[in-house]
């Protein structure tokens, strides 16, 4: 390639299939055949990138990346970008599937999705779904420097939600489970024990009384926590985002910037649904720990970022064949020792938080806000009246200095994180969680 | 492109489909991307795919694929799955009136045929009118250009082509060490209208007005929601009200309340698939349906709810040309085109003795989607005192519901705004609960 100083092709490869039943009739089934290829080009400072669909021509499709690169370069100069070397990636410890989806029919998946939606139909319910999906994924990596390597990998997940109507009040409950896992995510998750709790969740909300807002203790339930863990917390801790000035995390290494009780992590190479056996620079995933014992301990890194700062490359992702940004994987707050007991006795007066709307940040001003499933006051050490429309909003190093007691019944939830327009299979997870002092939002 | 749809139609009925429908789009996409006030590299993207729909025995299979020697593959994967899905006794027949309107304004051949240079050039004015402040970074930004194509045939007889384009600009500014401020712009248009350097300034100016926020109590009040506040508060929660889809299946609000005055009676709002210039603007909808103009609040009152083809056949009556796809890969379903909000416009900060000015919300995906009910994060928020913008606010919590909004609207500004789909003024709403 004329004059370039990295590039990369990914070519990948991918199945897809779909099914969503609603109110127990199939809405959709469809399957998506798709190939394509991201190329990247590096000269001096600046990136070219292209992508093209279906079987198109590498050679073209790399000589436009570098043309990008180099006019960019010349008219644009700017300090060289260098790059962390990396070796070739071994592939160990792939996660194995119990049953291939494509050994079930569809007609059977079909069966098993109305079953889940009749399970969340009980009395009071108006509406039900049910989603399934497949994909199995081939990714081909080869760079300049002549690593060459490739995966393949077979994620499947479902969702169920039934939304229960009284008087005009609508609310809905949802459970899914998403991960590196074959046919057998379903029996493994209790799948159409969930979708009943979808539906007693919905329906215990429509009685559930609208929260006051206002400062309190509260406890925080896993997934709150883990989304937390992941929105607030992993998103200042990507490289990307402290280079350009967009996290309150920039300058913190090795402060103590949270509780001594806080170790969070990011590890690709759990086979939860954020599993990768090696990134999308060809470096091979690993472990990072983000905080230890209160001390921020490391950044997610690029090969570019790495470069930059220091510490390890391997968080670098994309969506099918994007451009590859810095990203999470498998994030979690590690275990502690606490009991919910402890924390209730602790609080006295106050809230628990339970599950997770979404929600949002703002990692340059580390402020946040998520919206909570649900929520119970505690009163005088007990778990009293259920409440709605609750939201839990501060400043993430507040919370993170603020948390009193971690528990030890870490777990993790799946789903899909956006970051840059682009979305990748994650997980974030936590043990339950007490803060001290929170603000928490109501109508 | 028509060779490659016919050839997937004719595969789709011969593998037994008594109905088949394709959908196929190209688009090419070139982005500069901007970090930490560097222009940091460009994108080509060319992109292609193709969804096909079958009928068999009036139920509907999908696939989709973008590689085209498995092109007839899908086509039969559709009819497959079609086969699978038990009769739909709904299901009437894909589109068949092939009658067009005239669309204006919705392909610029400058945005086609512009070259790297210029791309480069406008995301330089963008940087540039962001540094024309002091002490600001442009934390990231992009710029993108798009021209695309979408062909849709069907075997009754549909084939419509659609050729667009688009240009875009983004930038996201901070500003201060000790309490850094933020703030982004945004703009997109079908034309090459858009002025970079002054996009770039407004985000600057936005942050450097927004530094050494206050603090406030939690009271109620009128605020005036900016273009971008309303169309990320009210468009996706209106809309997946009036979806018939959400209707039929009882997912909405506003089931069995047409005619009723639902929203101040100087409030309107239309859909309009035909807007000069919109950048939801096409000839038909995404499954080949003529674009037209629904009415969804007139003076106040429901008038309508939104249709694609399918869920107007349920119904018996037509379809309001709805039908809309996030890309090839998936199925149509109902949607907003131009989402138009309608309001007697007036000086509306200078009219207000007493208020909060609120620019941008985070969090509006986490609202309630059928009772209305939201609580977000207000950016960029200011107090008003004796009609004008006073102190900015350090941090604001926004909680209230989306229908009693349309009821509360009391005003709107003169600065009528595409965001996204949504053309708005900005609006004011009274008696609203924020908490500092």
């Amino acid at each position: 390639m004329k004059n370039v100083d990295f590039y990369d092709v990914r070519v990948v490869d991918a199945t897809t299939t779909s099914i969503i039943i609603d109110n127990g009739n199939v809405e959709e089934i469809s399957v998506n055949y798709t190939r394509g290829g991201g190329i990247r080009a590096l000269c001096g400072g600046s990136w070219g990138f292209t992508s093209a669909d279906g079987y198109f021509n590498e050679k073209k499709a790399l000589n436009a990346a570098s043309e990008l690169a180099v006019s960019m370069n010349s008219r644009n100069p700017k300090e060289k970008v260098e790059l962390t070397p990396v070796g070739k990636p071994t592939l160990k410890d792939l996660p194995r599937i119990k049953i291939d989806p494509r050994d079930i029919s569809i007609e059977e998946k079909v069966e098993l999705l109305k079953e889940m939606s009749k399970r969340a139909k009980l009395e009071g319910i108006s509406s039900t779904s049910a989603v399934y999906s497949e994909s199995e994924v081939k990714v081909c990596y080869n760079n300049i420097d002549g690593l060459d390597c490739e995966y393949e990998l077979i994620r499947s997940g479902f969702a169920v939600s039934a939304v229960a109507s009284e008087n005009g009040i609508y609310q809905a409950g949802r459970e899914s489970k998403f991960g590196v896992k074959g046919y057998e995510i379903f029996d493994e998750n209790n799948a159409l024990e969930l979708a009943t709790s979808a539906a007693s969740e919905a329906l215990q909300l429509i009685h559930a009384k609208p929260a006051k807002g206002g400062n309190m203790p509260v406890i925080l339930d896993q997934e709150l926590a883990g989304v937390f863990v992941h929105e607030a917390v992993g998103h200042a801790s990507e490289a990307d985002l402290v280079l350009e000035g967009s996290s309150i995390l920039d300058n913190m290494i090795g402060k103590q910037i949270a509780s001594p009780l806080i170790t969070i992590v990011d590890d690709p190479t759990l086979h939860e649904y954020g599993y990768f056996p090696f990134d999308d620079e060809g470096a091979q995933s690993q472990r990072t720990t983000i905080i230890k014992d209160g001390v921020l301990n490391s950044y997610l890194h690029s090969r570019e970022t790495s470069a930059r700062l220091g510490g390890d490359p391997g968080h670098s992702r994309c969506q099918g064949y994007s451009m590859p940004i810095v990203r999470m994987s498998n994030t979690y707050l590690d275990n502690g020792n606490s009991t919910f007991e402890e924390m209730l006795e602790e609080i006295c007066d106050g809230m628990y938080l339970i599950g997770s709307r979404g929600g949002q940040v703002n990692t340059g001003e580390g402020i946040f806000q998520f919206n909570a499933e649900k929520a119970y006051l505690i009163e005088r050490g007990e778990i009293t009246t259920l409440m709605r429309d609750v939201s839990l909003s501060g400043k993430t190093l507040e919370i993170l200095n603020n948390v009193t007691h971690v528990g030890n019944d870490l777990k993790m939830n799946s789903g899909r994180c956006g970051k840059g327009g682009q979305l990748v299979p994650v997980s974030d997870g936590s043990p339950h969680i007490c803060i001290s002092k929170a603000v928490v939002g109501g109508t | 492109m028509y060779d490659t749809a016919r050839k997937a139609l004719s595969a789709a009925l011969k593998a037994g489909a008594d109905e088949a429908e394709v959908y196929l789009v190209k688009s090419e996409v070139t982005s500069i991307d901007i970090r930490k006030g560097l222009i940091e590299g460009s994108k080509e993207n060319i992109n292609q795919g193709m969804g096909i729909r079958a009928v068999v025995n009036g139920a509907v299979g999908f696939a989709s694929t973008n590689i085209d020697t498995k092109m007839e593959e899908a086509a039969r994967t559709a009819v497959s799955s079609a086969r699978i899905r038990g009769r739909d006794p709904a299901w009437r027949s894909f589109p068949t009136d092939g009658k067009y309107p005239e669309i204006k304004d919705t392909f610029d051949p400058r945005i086609k045929d512009m070259e790297l240079d210029e791309c480069i050039e406008l995301s330089t004015n963008m940087l540039e009118g962001a540094s024309s402040l002091p002490d600001v970074l442009v934390t990231a930004g992009s710029f993108s250009r798009v021209a695309s194509r979408r062909l849709i045939l069907n075997s009754n007889g549909i084939e419509v082509e659609d050729r667009g384009t688009a240009i875009s600009g983004f930038v996201d500014v901070i500003t201060g060490q000790e309490e850094p401020t933020t703030a982004y712009e945004y703009d997109m248009s079908r034309k090459m209208d858009i002025d970079f350097f002054n996009l770039g300034k407004a985000a600057s100016e936005l942050a450097s007005m927004s530094r050494q926020g206050i603090s406030i109590e939690p009271h109620r009040t009128e605020i005036i929601l900016h273009p971008f506040a309303v169309a990320d508060l009210l468009t996706g929660i209106f809309s997946s009200a009036i979806d018939a889809d959400n209707v039929q299946k009882g997912r909405s609000s506003l089931i069995g309340r047409k005619g009723e005055m639902i929203a101040s009676e100087k409030l309107s709002i239309i859909d309009d698939g035909l807007l000069e210039g919109g950048l939801e603007t096409a000839m038909a909808d995404d499954e080949g349906v003529p674009s037209q103009t629904t009415p969804i609040i007139e003076k106040g009152v429901f008038k309508s709810y939104l249709y694609d083809n399918y869920t107007a056949g349920k119904e018996g009556i037509s379809s309001t040309g709805n039908a809309s796809r996030h890309s090839y890969s998936s199925p149509p379903s109902v949607g907003i085109r131009n989402f138009i909000i309608g309001y007697e416009k007036s000086n509306v900060i200078e009219d207000t003795d007493k208020g909060i000015y609120i620019n941008t919300v985070i969090g509006a995906h986490t609202a309630n989607y059928i009772s209305g009910d939201f609580s977000v994060e207000a950016r960029n928020a200011f107090t008003i005192e004796k009609g004008e913008l006073a102190r900015p606010i350090k941090s604001l919590m926004l909680a209230g519901n989306v229908f009693d909004i349309l009821r509360n609207i009391n005003g709107a500004g003169r600065d009528l705004r595409q965001v996204g789909g949504t053309v708005t003024p900005s609006l004011r709403i009274a008696d609203m609960s924020v908490v500092g």
